[in-house]
């Protein structure tokens, strides 16, 4: 049965969370909760609704999708649950609140629809005992992290009544429409993530008490574990302090008896005092961390673990954090508290993990991805036990006076992970190896380059064959910043692809898409005043991107996460885009004092003048691209980016980022049979008559302070390029006239110290100048 | 000389722009669905209308093409009825009443609908195609400046505080919440169908509005100025129009007249100070009816800004006691094509309503200008 309407039972933090994000995925979505006692009877659910559109970061990708979500509540709309094919349950992790409302939804459901439980804590064979076989055939559970929308991981749980359809069709459904990794996980306490992770967690806290570790220490001495900078005491101010008991005596309670976490677990003396005083993290009054005010600064401050005190929070720099940049090994083995301390840590936390397969997962490639995507380690587990190598921890472990777990113990000698025939495998509890499988439709560049050579490749780029005839192009320069080689590279690309292949697409699996030009070669070529050599560099960029626009073979770009500034207008001369969901577009030039001089207007502008909808004349579409391009707009997902211009309506989104490039790849193929390039745009442009215009507007901004002196500036040289410099609006205008007109007016910004000072503060602190 | 009279005054609810009420509602049918009414009110006879002279500060988009024209088609008057549009910024629809009063006078017609609508919603400021000339922008660039400033320019000039400017804006809510609360301005409004339903009350007044919370407002347009959204008026949706009749066509067919037209101006100011424009506009008209400022016993005050509006009660040596009774543009709204045949209109009833004898309705216009009519107790 196609997954076609959903409902949403508990409209709490989760379940709102989850609702917004069925609706992100284009899926009608019933919210239900308890009826209120006063005002409106769904008002409960209304009001969640309402939250989810001011909530930041936002759980809707575009604020039209909380249209699909219709709220209720349980006494009058339950009947409606008839016409849901998928039924999530996220109310209060209670079993008898559970079983109660499984009896109410059972009684109204449609026969074979899926119901599923959103719980972290308590098993399917308990939640489903007590229902009809039918019931229990149809139901599984589905574990989302929070936000929904951006933790990529859905763990999924299903018991021996489930019936195998229910499995297949929510795996297609939450991998594909909603983009998550789904990740298969046995029916064991804490499943996959939280298992391991609140054993790290409680780990982690205990070894830095009794090492007299410091928050701020033994949260730097994470970083080279590929732990997100927030480390693990930040987290817990994260997640919440108060619900560190409520978990462990959870876990405590279903955990089987010889587990390690109840050796390792304490309570501590220090913690139940921070929750007695309200101090649960951010969403309390502080927690291992606070933010206090000293006059008009902020301070960060972090508790003293011995004393319960806040105090300035320090910026901690550790010789063994800085060791181990290239080797986690070297963290390890360091002669420091920090080093003794990530040892600890590591050693049994790794342990721990390899004791667990397979009793919570079949694989290990399934405990990685959970880690990865759950709590967004850079590396599982068993991929860092491959960097520290199996033979030492297995050494260490067993030196800490530890049972060495039968899969470490395998895993001597060799690695969890190998490469054979450029094919990625892991060992399996058997002791084989095993392909590591990538579901249909999913197609990873690390997976080609393992098994591949790259067709071209200079210090900043790569290009591979990605097979049926495409290349793919891959930025490889530092935070795929854009640079003479990458362009030099994309224009052979380019003529390769026309002679030999069917297209080619641009995309790569860094964080971030691009974010922009490499502003420290701008700036070193501004400070010794070679003018001439910037102005090659930006008409450089301008012919390698009207090269790609006309290229005689479709090229896709695919971007995920940000791709800002010359990132962005990439993706603006490619044929099409196929984009992932998250993905952040936006020409933001005029925070470092320049404007987008690589096409980025031209293309924005010949976009929103062919837009349908807007009024006729020559200003509408000026004024639009003037808003977006003068303050710099961000989208903050894909489908906003469609709002702004910088995707078409025909540009595809993908909401799994694993499936980016085959989706990408199928584009350039649909498109390459008969493949035209676009007509180049033409331009009536008002001229200085809606210059004037745009200016006065920046003037009465900068009126009320609400744009600097150097905004003045910076927005009046887009202003000119926008409105056709001295054109008359009977003019037809080329794309090289607007071209010429970025070219003049980038030129006459950088060489300008306010924009330069805007420049080099970027470079320097990573935030704008609002000078 | 033939006379004219105002022989009718009907408005829609002024309602916020955005997210109005009206804000929904197309401005050429808001426009007919007023001024099917104020025939209907009226008793006039639709096959003796001249012409239907609409205002408008934004003649584009929906209240572009020849909404005078449009509107009687909407309203379902007779093709006999001509239509025309007209721009004088804000004082748009005072104009439409003075050009309907001189052909009355000339001998060209006795029966004109005169209206103003905007709807800011859906037609921005300054259009959707702004472009200006550059000569001009260069060589005089008050010419464009923003209104907002001209504001400011008044409040330095004429040294009107912020405590001022707050007090008079507090005035303009309490007597607007007032006169709502008591039925006043039943009579004037015209239900309007939309599609939600009828929309029958004004939605920009705020009855709440203290001294207290207009202080902490930031400065609207000006980041050292005294002016802010709350002694400005606010952006609004809505239509206006009154009946303008030959005074002996009225007495013919038992027209309920409200008040004469005595006498019309326009004058010229400085661009950047453009909200002193009633100033010479009134002394004018003054001057043509041969009336002091004393004579007059209702002012309606076209309140574009707090600022501008004492600045022109100073000059004029206006008593407050007599300037806008039911409350003014701040607190009602300022829909800039509608508020002149609004003020208009609004005078004549209010000569009609306290008995006095003469009133005027003024009001300042972008560019630098002043709009005067001066009414007559018929």
């Amino acid at each position: 049965m196609a997954i076609e309407r959903c409902a949403v039972l508990g409209a709490g933090l989760m379940g709102s969370g989850i609702a917004a994000h069925l609706a992100n995925a284009g899926l009608p979505v019933l919210l239900l909760d308890m009826p209120a006692k006063e005002g409106p009877r769904s008002g409960a659910a209304a009001a969640a609704i309402e939250r989810l559109k001011k909530a930041d970061p936002q759980p809707l990708m575009t604020p039209d999708a909380a249209k699909l979500i219709t709220p209720g509540n349980f006494d009058d709309d339950l009947p409606k649950l008839a016409e849901c094919d998928w039924i999530i349950e996220v109310i209060v992790e209670d079993l008898g609140a559970k079983r109660a409302m499984y009896d109410r939804v059972d009684a109204v459901r449609k026969p074979g629809s899926i119901v599923s439980s959103n719980t972290s804590t308590i098993p399917l064979r308990s939640l489903a005992k007590k229902q009809s076989p039918a019931f229990q055939a149809d139901f599984c559970i589905t574990h989302f992290f929070n936000p929904p929308r951006y933790m990529r991981l859905l763990e999924l749980v299903t018991g021996p009544g489930t019936r195998p359809e229910v499995a297949a069709e929510l795996t297609q459904l939450c991998d594909v429409r909603l983009g998550k990794g789904v990740v298969h996980c046995k029916d064991t306490p804490g499943f996959i993530a939280n298992r391991i992770g609140t054993y790290w967690i409680t780990c982690a806290v205990n070894e830095a008490i009794a090492r007299g570790v410091t928050v701020e220490d033994a949260d730097a001495t994470h970083r080279p574990m590929g732990i997100p900078k927030t480390g693990v005491f930040g987290l817990v101010d994260l997640v919440g302090l108060d619900l560190m008991p409520l978990i462990a005596t959870s876990l405590l309670f279903s955990l089987p008896p010889g587990d390690d976490y109840r050796r390792i677990f304490k309570a501590h003396p220090l913690l139940t005092r921070m929750i007695a005083e309200g101090n649960t993290g951010r969403k309390g009054k502080g927690g291992f961390y606070r933010m206090t005010k000293a006059g008009r600064e902020r301070v960060r401050e972090a508790i003293d673990l011995s004393t319960g005190e806040y105090r300035p929070a320090a910026k901690p720099k550790l010789e063994a954090v800085e060791a181990a940049r290239r080797d986690l090994g070297a963290l390890v083995r360091h002669p420091s508290p920090a080093g003794e301390y990530a040892q600890a840590v590591l050693v049994q936390v790794l342990a721990y993990a390899a004791s667990l397969v397979p009793d919570i997962a079949d694989d290990i490639a399934s405990v990685d991805e959970a880690m990865r995507l759950g709590y967004a380690w850079t590396q599982g587990p068993f991929e860092l036990i491959d960097r520290l190598g199996a033979d030492w921890l297995a050494g260490a472990v067993e030196a800490a006076g530890l049972p060495v777990p039968p899969l470490l113990a395998l895993a001597r000698g060799r690695s969890f992970y190998r490469v054979q025939d450029g094919a990625l495998q892991c060992l399996t509890p058997a002791g084989e190896y095993a392909p590591v499988k990538r579901p249909p439709g999913v197609l990873l560049l690390q997976d080609i380059k393992r098994a591949s050579k790259p067709v071209l490749r200079n210090a900043s780029a790569a290009v591979w064959d990605i097979g049926d005839g495409v290349l793919c192009f891959e930025f490889t320069s530092k935070m795929n910043a854009l640079d003479p080689d990458i362009l030099g590279l994309l224009g052979q690309a380019l003529a390769l692809a026309s002679k030999s292949y069917k297209g080619m697409v641009i995309h790569n699996e860094g964080e971030n898409f691009s974010v922009g030009a490499n502003l420290g070669l701008a700036m070193f070529a501004a400070n010794v005043a070679a003018w001439p050599v910037i102005e090659q560099q930006v008409a450089g960029g301008q012919a390698a991107l009207k090269a790609l626009k006309y290229a005689l073979v479709p090229v896709v770009g695919a971007p995920s996460g940000m791709a800002l500034g010359g990132g962005c207008e990439i993706l603006l001369h490619c044929s099409a885009v196929q984009a992932h969901a998250e993905t952040y577009m936006g020409l933001v030039e005029v925070g470092v004092g320049l404007l987008p001089g690589w096409g980025g207007c031209k293309e924005l502008l010949g976009r929103w003048q062919a837009a349908p909808g807007l009024p006729r004349g020559p200003m509408p579409a000026v004024a639009k691209v003037f808003e977006v391009i003068s303050t710099a707009q961000v989208s903050k997902s894909a489908a906003q980016a469609r709002g702004l211009g910088f995707l078409r309506p025909t540009d595809g989104i993908t909401m799994n980022r694993d499936r980016l490039l085959h989706d990408a790849k199928q584009r350039v193929l649909a498109l390459a049979d008969g493949y035209q390039p676009p007509k180049a745009f033409e331009y009536s442009l008002p001229g200085p008559g809606g210059r004037v215009a745009l200016d006065l507007a920046v003037e009465g901004f900068a009126a009320t302070g609400k744009a600097t002196p150097h905004d003045v500036v910076v927005s009046k040289r887009v202003a000119r390029v926008l409105t056709g410099g001295d054109a008359d609006p009977l003019d037809v205008m080329t794309e090289d006239d607007v071209t010429a007109l970025e070219r003049e007016a980038f030129m006459a910004l950088v060489r300008t110290p306010a924009s330069l000072a805007r420049t080099e503060h970027m470079l320097t602190t990573g935030k704008p100048l609002r000078n | 000389m033939t006379q004219a009279v105002i022989a009718g005054y009907a408005r829609s609810p002024f309602t916020p722009a955005g997210k109005g009420a009206l804000s929904r509602v197309r401005p050429d049918d808001l426009m007919a669905q007023v001024v099917r009414a104020l025939i209907e009110r009226t008793g006039a006879k639709p096959e003796d209308i001249e012409d239907i002279i609409i205002g408008c500060a934004f003649p584009e988009g929906e209240q572009g093409f020849n909404i005078g024209r449009v509107v009687g088609f909407l309203a379902d008057l007779p093709i006999t009825a001509a239509g025309s549009q007209v721009n004088r910024w804000c004082g748009s629809s005072m104009s439409a009443v003075h050009m309907a009063a001189g052909a009355v006078a000339a001998g060209a017609g006795d029966l004109f609908v005169c209206g103003g609508v905007e709807s800011m919603s859906r037609v921005p400021m300054l259009g959707f195609n702004p472009v200006l000339n550059p000569r001009l922008q260069k060589e005089k660039p008050d010419s464009y400046l923003g209104m907002g400033m001209t504001a400011e320019n008044l409040a330095q000039r004429y040294q009107i505080d912020r405590t001022a400017q707050q007090q008079f804006a507090v005035t303009s809510q309490q007597r607007a919440a007032a006169a709502q609360a008591e039925g006043r301005f039943a009579d004037e409004i015209v239900p309007i169908q939309t599609k939600a339903g009828a929309v029958s009350a004004d939605g920009c007044i705020r009855a709440d509005t203290t001294e207290e919370g207009l202080s902490a407002l930031r400065p609207a347009f000006l980041a050292t100025g005294t002016v802010t959204a709350g002694t400005s008026s606010p952006l609004t949706d809505g239509a206006s129009a009154v009946l303008v009749a030959s005074a002996d066509y009225a007495e013919k067919h038992g027209l309920p007249v409200l008040a004469r037209i005595a006498a019309m101006s326009v004058a010229g100011c400085a661009p950047d100070i453009m909200g002193i424009g009633p100033v010479p506009a009134a002394r004018k008209a003054l001057a043509r009816a041969g009336l002091e400022m004393s004579a007059m016993d209702v002012v309606e005050l076209n309140e574009a800004f707090a600022a501008q509006a004492l600045a022109v009660e100073r000059d004029l040596m206006l008593d407050h006691a007599r300037v806008n009774l039911d409350g003014g543009a701040i607190a009602l709204g300022h829909p800039l094509g509608a508020s002149g045949a609004r003020i208009t209109g609004k005078a004549a009833s209010l000569l009609a309503r306290t008995g006095g004898k003469h009133a005027m309705a003024t009001m300042c216009v972008g560019g630098g200008q002043g709009v005067a009519t001066i009414l007559a107790r018929a």
